[in-house]
């Protein structure tokens, strides 16, 4: 469906004139002369966009401008005011008032098209559903003839007559393929598809050359303009449409987005003398300018405020606020600062042309009635700006992609880590969990193996020691009852009975003591190690045979912490082994005390005898069960004591060990890691 | 009078035999009444099964009481002495072959008087028995029979 503009203007030839444009351009069209009519027709509301001019017979563009902008049905259509300003003040309200675009009148109808597609188009996306092909030509017979070609394969058409237009029309419409004759009024072909080239937005359109020639020069020239495709105006329309299919073929990057260089644009002229600034409009207007007079600076900046413009114009001699100081508040503005600002000045002096530049200006020019330098530096700032925009485009694009690969990157790293992670900490929860079991088998089984002891323990208790007192108990009654009649032999075997009865009795008793040490609960409290010593010491006086000259020294006050019955069971065996092993020394002397200095942050404590002490070779098998260094001839004992030892020491985190030369002694070590 | 009897509860015919022949041996003169586990030595106190018909005011002078006995054991005889008005104020010596603290101490728990570890040495197992005798037989005042709900 075309899009519908509604027109109204008081002059006829504006009405006609934009109907025929807008017509061509292929929108449907519905003009109105006064505002009682255009007020019917928003009424309808059926108009896409609505082009009003400001001075009407019978009211104000604007009233009719607020209506469109205040009916919901038509809020949203856009509105572009085409006027006669008589200042940039009528502009700037305009504006505010809501319109979406201004162009000033005389204006150029290409570029009030233009607008007015922008507008129209503005937030529609997507592509052609039809390659359009724009063809240049200023033959109309030609034109229709290649026309009807391409549109008899479905394709969509647009028609220029001259390069200029067709300049325009290429960057308005985008076109997929432009065919462009030679032979122009004005620009010439050639010159059309250099200044394609030159476009950022449009330097990748195919373009096809046709030329009436057939001179190999004429294509060379044409390859170099940058044609994609020469070809001859005789050439068979077949052909032709299979030189353009394969153009069609060929990937474009989407430049869509792009500002086109030879899109139309807006130039704010401002000087204070009213002829030079009628006269520099009406030449930017001819150029295809939308031209915005200012007269002096404030209304120059009042005129940015409300609407963008591509260029400046600036006269540097201005009464009030000079071009200087309008130059400087123009560029100190972030969203103005980008806009080529041209300082013109009829004072050709350097002095004036550096102050101008050092106001911030992007290039000066001397006032003159020549304006075709004007309009060439105004068309190489407006280039210069859009080579920028690119290049600051490209930048951005290749910044983003970096920043893109980089993330991209750090996610997989990242991602990467994750899974790792994961699959470790996985792994080390089954390991974990296998763990976990194989503790609470452990554990299970040992609670198990403890109740065993246990009563394993309570029946050697019982029943084990029953028949030794009955072996021992019956033979002393024999040897008290018939002793005197008895062979001393049989006498002799009784004793060694009852000695094997004793011996027997007291393994159990150790034996016990042994497991007791290993599975009792520790119950933590101080315990002064001294005063249990010297208890230990004085029942070891007074047992029988009761007349042991043994010297015994005692460090005072060592006090620990750990489990007071399991330390006096070790303190007992220590004491006991160094009370019994010094029975055949002449002088014999106990020990037992504290080293000077801690060894790995324990306190060291000892018992040094001058007893019979052991071979160190042995030390190793010294504090494991049934290991004796003596035979029980030499000294009694059932091998189980330093093995209650060690597991005293073991269930308090400590360590015990030992040095010995035989015949001068033994010396036990131990810490207790909990003290 | 004749002097109370001597209570011994305990399975093992060779420590019976050992016992009475220390008994002798330290001049002990008191009857003593024999019961081979527990079921015995309660009928015997409360006058019941086997020995339905005693005198229940006759209390034995002290009970000699082993710990691991076939049927009842030695604590639940304790315990149940305990429990009976008659027989809480009996002396009873827990005479066995243990040395297991938690035995000591829950027969402690449950009222003995004393607790005495069976020697393997018979000459020491004699001087235990002669010093038990001594104590709880000559020294020691014993409470008058039977006030219940003293």
């Amino acid at each position: 469906m075309k899009p519908r503009v509604l027109i109204v203007d008081d002059s006829l030839t504006v009405r006609m004139d934009l109907k025929e444009s807008f017509e061509a351009a292929g929108f449907d069209t519905i003009t109105c002369g006064t505002v009682a009519a255009a007020r019917a027709a928003c009424h309808d509301g059926a108009f896409d966009l609505a082009i009003l001019d400001v001075l009407l017979p019978d009211g104000d563009g604007l009233e009719l401008l607020q209506l469109i902008k205040s009916t919901p049905a038509t809020a949203s259509r856009p509105v572009l005011l085409l006027s006669t300003e008589a200042e940039v003040r009528d502009r700037v309200r305009g504006l505010q008032t809501g319109a979406d675009d201004y162009v000033g009148k005389p204006y150029d109808s290409v570029q009030v098209v233009a607008r007015a597609r922008e507008l129209v188009q503005r937030g529609r996306t997507g592509p052609r559903e039809h390659p359009l092909i724009l063809i240049i030509d200023d033959s109309p017979t030609f034109a229709g003839e290649i026309r009807s070609v391409v549109a008899a394969e479905g394709h969509e058409t647009a028609v220029a007559g001259t390069g200029e237009e067709g300049l325009r029309l290429a960057s308005d419409l985008r076109p997929d393929i432009i065919i462009v004759d030679q032979m122009l009024p004005g620009i010439d072909g050639l010159e059309v598809i250099r200044r394609l080239r030159a476009d950022a937005a449009l330097r990748r359109t195919p373009c096809l050359l046709l030329t009436a020639s057939d001179k190999p020069d004429d294509e060379l020239r044409a390859l170099e303009a940058g044609a994609d495709i020469f070809a001859q105006k005789h050439t068979a329309p077949s052909v032709l449409l299979t030189k353009l299919a394969a153009l069609l073929r060929a990937p474009r990057p989407d430049t869509a987005a792009l500002p086109s260089l030879l899109a139309p644009k807006r130039i704010l002229a401002v000087d204070d003398s009213a002829t030079f600034l009628n006269e520099l409009c009406d030449q930017l207007r001819a150029e295809g300018y939308d031209a915005v007079a200012a007269r002096s600076g404030p209304e120059a900046i009042e005129l940015l405020g409300s609407q963008p413009v591509d260029g400046i114009l600036l006269d540097l001699v201005m009464p009030g606020m000079s071009g200087q100081d309008t130059c400087r508040r123009i560029k100190a503005e972030p969203a103005w600062r980008d806009i080529p600002l041209i300082i013109l000045t009829s004072l050709d002096e350097a002095t004036a042309m550096v102050e101008g530049i050092n106001a911030g200006a992007d290039d000066y020019i001397a006032k003159s009635g020549e304006f075709e330098i004007l309009k060439a530096r105004l068309r190489a700032q407006l280039r210069r700006r859009q080579f920028e925009d690119e290049n600051r485009d490209v930048r951005e694009q290749l910044h983003r992609r970096e920043m893109e690969a980089v993330e991209m990157q750090a996610l997989r790293d990242l991602s990467e880590t994750r899974a790792s992670l994961i699959a470790d900490l996985e792994r080390k929860n089954t390991e974990l969990a296998q763990a976990n079991s194989a503790l609470v088998a452990a554990k299970e089984a040992t609670e198990l193996a403890n109740r065993e002891l246990e009563s394993f323990s309570y029946s050697v208790s019982h029943d084990l020691r029953a028949p030794l007192r009955a072996i021992d108990g019956f033979s002393q009654l024999a040897l008290s009852k018939a002793g005197d009649t008895l062979d001393p032999t049989v006498r002799r075997h009784l004793d060694r009975v009852r000695e094997a009865t004793q011996r027997m009795g007291q393994l159990i008793d150790d034996m016990l003591s042994l497991a007791r040490v290993t599975r009792q609960e520790i119950r933590r409290e101080q315990v002064n190690l001294s005063a249990e010593a010297h208890a230990i010491i004085n029942q070891l006086r007074s047992a029988p045979p009761g007349d042991r000259a043994v010297e015994v020294r005692i460090g005072d006050n060592l006090v620990v912490t750990g489990d007071r019955g399991l330390l006096r069971i070790l303190l007992e065996n220590f004491l006991n082994n160094a009370w019994k092993f010094t029975s055949k020394v002449a002088q014999p002397v106990i020990v037992f005390d504290r080293l000077p200095e801690p060894a790995d942050g324990a306190v060291v404590y000892y018992v040094r005898d001058n007893g019979a002490g052991f071979d160190m070779k042995y030390a190793a098998k010294l504090f494991g069960v049934f290991q004796r260094m003596h035979s029980v001839e030499e000294f009694p004992g059932t091998g189980v004591g330093l093995a209650t030892v060690s597991r005293v020491i073991q269930r308090h985190h400590g360590r015990v060990w030992a040095e010995s030369t035989v015949g001068q002694g033994a010396t036990f070590f131990f810490t207790l890691g909990h003290s | 009078m004749r002097p109370k009897t001597i209570l011994l509860v305990e399975d093992n015919p060779d420590d019976r035999e050992l016992a009475l022949t220390a008994f002798a041996t330290c001049n002990i003169v008191n009857d003593v009444t024999i019961a081979i586990d527990g079921v015995e030595a309660l009928d015997y106190l409360f006058c019941s099964g086997i020995h339905t018909g005693r005198d229940p005011r006759a209390l034995p002078a002290i009970v000699l009481l082993d710990l691991k006995l076939p049927r009842v054991d030695g604590l639940e005889v304790l315990r149940r002495i305990r429990a009976d008005a008659r027989t809480r104020l009996l002396p009873v010596v827990v005479l066995t072959s243990s040395r297991e603290e938690q035995d000591l101490l829950r027969a402690y728990g449950l009222g003995a008087n004393s607790y005495i570890r069976k020697p393997v040495n018979y000459e020491q197992f004699i001087q235990a028995v002669r010093q038990l005798g001594l104590y709880w037989l000559v020294m020691n005042e014993v409470p008058p029979i039977a006030v219940p709900g003293v």
